[in-house]
């Protein structure tokens, strides 16, 4: 029981990571119907953009983040049109065959990964990693790594940003026009190619700057991505596929249903648990907790 | 189609006499991998390409069968002979529960499942005792190269058969290409696509955990890393995309392809193991962008085309949308 508190804070702090690395994804399939099975990938490649740029220019990794998020959303938007020729493509199941390449672009950045960065587990230096706050009353204490709250207040600062973006600017209207019916947005004059492109550059971006603070607080590798691609996949479809507003809520989920592992039971338990959730979900609510999804 | 049952005869012929020639015991261990990837590689297609949905979780299915075998041999003393029934049969049961809530489901569910199945499983092979953990199990060495090839063989072209006569002469096949085209109206016409789906992927399973009992005993080792690796999902999935999707013929030919490839990229540059993994992406990914019929497709369809312009019918543009009708579907 005195560790009750202690789990609870590093539930709703790890599960503040799981919100950026959720939040773009379920935005793209929101507007683009398209799963991502690199979304993992991403996140590893950005670590490592995180990890190689602060040992060379020996700057604090977290001021990093905006340099990895341009890089990033440049190569997502660049990106994007092969994945729109793939989804418009008039042959087979186009959806089928988004996915498929979705996958065989996971597996070749996972050997990019391996052939540049190897085998083996790293994490990048962080001025802020040793620092923490602890809280003490009677019997129960509570600590508070700095770096973790960063991660925190850096994933309300970017799902704000984005509901901000979605909600105030017109970009954010033609991309809700375009997530809400494809045909009538074009009619409307909303470029879809260009529209997506955006989009997917914006969650690409996102993802790799999660991957940035993940490898401050844990540690990166080139094989990391399939763990990331499943919690991601766990958020999205417990939050309803493509409901935004869901998202926060299954990622703290997750953060908590992790740390209790941690702490309670066997952590080599955690994948097995998050399947049996996202099992139960799927057989009783498939459209998420909230009965949102598309 | 008298013709290609003879063509199978003649294959399943020309192969059973292979080890009374080759003697050399590397050559059989390929030919003997090869027939298991080929079971592998057909066996995915059933749900890929007939019923139009992903599994991302294969792999699962064929380490389930080999931790199946392994424990009873090892831990309950049971035959190897007795052990494949029930190697197969629990890969078909965990089908059966992974696909029960996820393929009344779009595809999307079902794809995000099976991956996170493959990983669940992987990790509880890693932790629980009776696997051994990371350690992985040790099984009695039986040293008969020709034996497995027998077996491998005898089980491969079982299923090939198997599949052939349910998905390309029974009606079988026609119910789950009519719900992968249009699902509504394939209960419109009085079907119910989510048991036959379900059936569809208990069918792929139970292969798939058979060669994984087989593949269990003839190496002898098997731990996480080898059984239950993503590298035999990507595997699969690539020798059936490359090769044609929803075909039986397609996945054989990526098989024999992508696994000359990979035997010879093995033998000759085995210090550049990860850029298998490279190749692998980049070949499904250029597959589906340039040739999303597959080589089989893409030649097939060619041929119709070229006999329907000889005999001077017209075709109609819409129904090239199929792997094998795809008249116009080469460019």
């Amino acid at each position: 029981m005195l560790l009750l508190p202690q789990a609870l804070v590093d539930g709703l702090l790890i599960g503040g990571i799981y919100i950026t690395i959720a939040i773009g994804f379920s935005l793209a399939y929101g507007v683009m119907h398209i799963i991502d099975f690199a979304v993992g990938e991403w996140i590893m490649l950005g670590a490592f953009l995180g990890l190689y740029l602060s040992q060379w220019t020996q700057v604090e990794p977290l001021l990093l983040l905006p340099v990895v998020f341009v890089v990033f959303a440049v190569l997502g938007y660049l990106f994007q049109p092969v994945i729109h020729r793939v989804l418009s493509g008039k042959k087979g199941n186009p959806l089928l065959m988004a996915l498929v390449f979705t996958f065989g672009l996971a597996i070749a950045f996972k050997g990019l990964g391996l052939t540049v960065f190897g085998f083996f587990s790293r994490s990048i230096p962080s001025a802020m990693a040793a620092d923490s706050f602890t809280f003490v009353r009677g019997d129960f204490f509570v600590t508070i790594p700095v770096i973790r709250l960063i991660g925190l207040a850096y994933a309300i600062a970017v799902t704000l940003a984005l509901s901000w973006i979605l909600k105030r600017t017109d970009f954010g209207l033609a991309v809700q026009a375009l997530a809400q019916n494809k045909e009538a947005a074009g009619l409307m004059g909303i470029s879809a190619k260009r529209t997506n492109s955006w989009v997917y550059g914006i969650y690409v971006g996102i993802s790799a700057m999660s991957g940035v603070l993940i490898g401050c607080m844990f540690s990166i590798s080139a094989q990391m991505g399939g763990k990331y691609t499943v919690f991601s996949f766990f958020v999205v479809v417990l939050a309803g596929m493509g409901f935004l507003a869901g998202v926060p809520w299954a990622a703290f989920l997750l953060g908590m249903v992790q740390s209790f592992f941690l702490i309670y039971f066997d952590p080599g338990y955690t994948l097995l648990a998050v399947f049996i959730i996202l099992y139960a979900v799927l057989l009783i609510s498939p459209k998420g907790l909230f009965g949102k999804g598309v | 189609m008298r013709r290609g049952i003879f063509a199978f005869w003649l294959f399943i012929g020309l192969m059973a006499v292979v080890p009374a020639f080759v003697q050399n015991a590397f050559v059989l261990r390929i030919v003997t991998e090869l027939f298991m990837w080929i079971g592998l590689a057909i066996t995915w297609d059933v749900m890929a390409g007939y019923a139009g949905y992903l599994n991302f979780g294969h792999g699962a299915f064929f380490g389930a069968g080999a931790y199946t075998t392994a424990i009873l041999m090892m831990r309950c003393g049971w035959t190897f002979a007795a052990t494949l029934p029930v190697a197969g049969l629990l890969a078909g049961l965990a089908a059966l529960l992974a696909g029960i809530p996820t393929l009344r489901l779009k595809g999307a569910y079902f794809a995000i499942a099976t991956w996170a199945l493959a990983l669940a499983i992987q990790q509880l092979a890693l932790v629980l005792d009776i696997t051994g953990g990371p350690d992985g199990m040790r099984l009695p060495p039986f040293l008969h190269p020709v034996f497995f090839f027998y077996v491998m063989l005898a089980v491969a072209a079982v299923t090939f058969l198997l599949l052939w006569l349910l998905l390309e002469r029974a009606s079988f096949g026609l119910k789950l290409k009519a719900i992968r085209e249009d699902e509504a109206g394939a209960m419109a016409l009085g079907l119910n696509p989510a048991r036959i789906k379900i059936q569809a992927f208990v069918l792929s399973a139970v292969p798939a955990g058979v060669l994984g009992g087989i593949y269990a005993f003839w190496i002898t080792f098997i731990d996480p890393a080898s059984v239950l690796a993503d590298i035999i999902t990507d595997q699969a999935m690539v020798m059936a995309v490359f090769g044609g999707l929803g075909t039986l013929l397609g996945p054989v030919i990526g098989a024999i392809v992508v696994f000359s490839f990979k035997t010879l990229f093995w033998a000759y540059l085995a210090d550049y193991q990860v850029l298998y993994l490279i190749i692998l992406g980049v070949v499904i990914a250029l597959t589906v962008v340039f040739l999303p019929n597959g080589i089989w497709g893409t030649l097939t369809g060619q041929i119709q085309a070229r006999n329907a312009l000889i005999k001077g019918m017209a075709i109609d543009p819409a129904q090239g949308r199929h792997p094998e009708q795809g008249a116009d579907s080469n460019d």
